[in-house]
């Protein structure tokens, strides 16, 4: 590839993939009753808080962003927590047939979210969680646990097994050797998965538009959905400004947490 | 392998007086493999169930909340369902769906958005990831194309509505620099709702396959590349013959993740069309819940769900069967350190 071909093409592919980056912003600044009906390409005031609170409070943005906070922190911790025991199980001590467990769990990150939903559906009507945060946060955290668990078994198969020996040798107790030793050593793989759980529970839609209907249960994918159904007519300076409410804390977490972020998807490649 | 396994990595971060004070009874202690600990070291380690207890929870979760339902889906299948009453019919379901126009239609646009997945971002991904290897502000590049990657695809979807619609930013620029002709309504009409989909995907999901391909770019030991390039290899040839063979790794787990992810792809479509107009732009993964919550045939959505996860399945061995070589043997874990 030639020098200048080659900057041609990546300068193209820059702008190309910031100017939807670029309309989601300058429309989210202009103020919803001047949208002229069609797209703006210059920034055409700046109303950008006034869209935000019509999103956050008329739309109901507000109370879906604070339930599916409480869903990513409280799920991302509680599947991270699990899926290391079940790790540590696994990797360190003497289960019997460590294989089986491992599939076991692993294969709940296989199959598509479709093949459990209409017995899931079944089973929260019967046990009365439908619609309840404590029912998404169960199924959210049932969720997360199988991927956590791969990453982090990945990485205590990583470290030397002489740490365990020493401290068993030392009379410490698994609780001791786990809570001692193997949490602090893998502390960048725990923090890894648990933001790619956070992510991965924030931006669910499939199972929040399944198990859920009312507002202050609904995570915020399935609100900025029925935001952009509700507020089509009046124009999308208010959807857009939902949509960059519901991308922020994302966003956020991927500029300061790059590495750590991604390590979580290219743990495969490498 | 012997009775107790002697580790082969040297004693690396274990502080020297341990060293010391382990060393004469190495021999005796048992190293991870699970069956030889039982043995050697049962007493100590409290025997085989101890380690139970640490797994339980997790598998009380995907036992619960996973795989019941997924068995429960399998059984669900071989009946008519409709949310109240249900009847046995065997294989109904799956004949049912050969007659199917809208299942055929649905697997159309399900085979289209792989296709198009490995077309465009798979491709593009590696076309960007060479172009900004070794260059100058290459990181910054690969920055801005992997930054709607955080953005969820929810989010993506919405924007991209405001520019697919039929007054959309799309149309406002094809108008613009006088291609009045080629406007269309994009999302109403198929085929190409399911083809810009797949573009609006495309911008999103080409940065993860750019970062995947930059970790395996810079992977190649500059050496082969220096001795290629001294054999007189450049350009196409460079590319052809030392790059991409070396990229082999790399591309099993890209092409494996983009055929999932495209074969999972929901939010994006249920945004846009809804699957719709007219059931057009459906994948199986609509399909399913379409079928299952908006007609209320339970039954025979189980069975469009479990076509899915078939082909899932069966299209991520390739790649799976790479990022485990050392669980699907049966001996289990820890391998990595026994073996030596």
């Amino acid at each position: 590839m030639g020098r200048l071909t080659r900057n041609v093409l990546v300068a193209g592919c820059v702008v190309l993939w910031l100017i939807p980056l670029y309309l989601l912003v300058v429309n989210a600044l202009t103020p919803a009753t001047e949208y002229a009906g069609k797209p703006g390409w210059t920034v055409q005031g700046f109303a950008l808080g006034e869209n935000l609170r019509t999103a956050w409070d008329v739309a109901g943005i507000g109370d879906s962003f604070q339930a599916s906070l409480l869903y990513s922190v409280v799920c991302g911790l509680a599947a991270v927590l699990v899926a290391a025991m079940a790790a540590f199980a696994v990797v360190v001590l003497p289960i019997p047939r460590p294989a089986f467990w491992f599939w076991l769990i692993y294969s709940g990150t296989l199959f598509p979210l479709q093949i459990f939903l209409a017995p899931l559906f079944g089973l929260y009507a019967d046990a009365g969680l439908y619609d309840t945060r404590i029912g998404l946060m169960l199924v959210y955290t049932a969720w997360a646990v199988p991927f956590a668990f791969f990453l982090i078994r990945n990485q205590m198969t990583t470290m030397p097994p002489e740490l365990t020996e020493a401290a068993l040798l030392d009379g410490a107790s698994f609780r001791r050797i786990f809570w001692h030793v193997h949490v602090p050593l893998i502390r960048a793989g725990l923090g890894a998965a648990f933001i790619f759980q956070f992510t991965a529970v924030w931006n669910d839609l499939l199972l929040g538009i399944t198990l859920s209907r009312s507002p202050d249960v609904q995570p915020v994918m399935a609100a900025l959905t029925t935001l952009n159904n509700a507020y089509a007519s009046t124009g999308p300076p208010v959807i857009l400004a939902g949509a960059l409410i519901v991308s922020a804390p994302t966003l956020v977490l991927f500029l300061v947490f790059r590495g750590l972020f991604l390590r979580g998807v290219t743990a495969s490649a490498r | 392998m012997t009775g107790t396994a002697t580790p082969a990595s040297g004693p690396g971060a274990v502080r020297p007086d341990r060293v010391r004070r382990r060393t004469p009874v190495r021999r005796r202690v048992p190293v991870r493999t699970p069956h030889q600990a039982a043995q050697a070291g049962g007493g100590r380690l409290g025997g085989p169930l101890a380690a139970l207890p640490w797994a339980l929870p997790a598998f009380a979760f995907v036992g619960v909340l996973l795989l019941y339902p997924f068995l429960r889906s399998v059984y669900g299948s071989f009946f008519e369902d409709n949310g109240f009453t249900s009847r046995f019919t065997g294989l109904d379901n799956y004949a049912r769906l050969a007659d199917d126009p809208i299942f055929g239609r649905s697997l159309l646009n399900t085979l289209m958005w792989v296709a198009g997945t490995l077309l465009l971002p798979v491709l593009a991904g590696l076309l960007l990831a060479v172009a900004t290897h070794r260059m100058r502000f290459g990181g910054v590049v690969q920055l801005i194309i992997v930054l709607p990657f955080a953005i969820s695809s929810t989010a993506t979807a919405v924007l991209w509505n405001f520019m697919l619609t039929s007054d959309g930013t799309v149309n406002q620029v094809l108008r613009g620099i006088g291609l009045d002709g080629w406007t269309q309504t994009w999302l109403l009409e198929w085929p190409q709702n399911t083809l810009s989909m797949i573009v609006a995907s495309t911008w999103q999901a080409t940065g993860l396959n750019v970062v995947l391909f930059a970790i395996g770019l810079r992977a190649i030991p500059r050496e082969t590349v220096e001795a290629a390039a001294l054999d007189g290899a450049s350009g196409w040839r460079m590319f052809r013959h030392i790059t991409l063979p070396q990229l082999r790794a790399v591309t099993v787990v890209v092409v494996g993740m983009a055929i999932v992810n495209s074969l999972k792809a929901f939010d994006m479509i249920w945004i846009l069309t809804k699957g719709g107009p007219s059931r057009s732009s459906e994948t199986l993964a609509l399909s399913m819940y379409r079928e299952a919550f908006r007609l209320f045939h339970v039954g025979y959505g189980s069975a469009i769900a479990l076509v899915l996860t078939v082909i899932v399945v069966a299209s991520s061995w390739m790649y799976l069967r790479r990022q485990m070589p050392d669980t699907g043997t049966g001996t289990g874990t820890g391998t990595g350190t026994v073996k030596g």
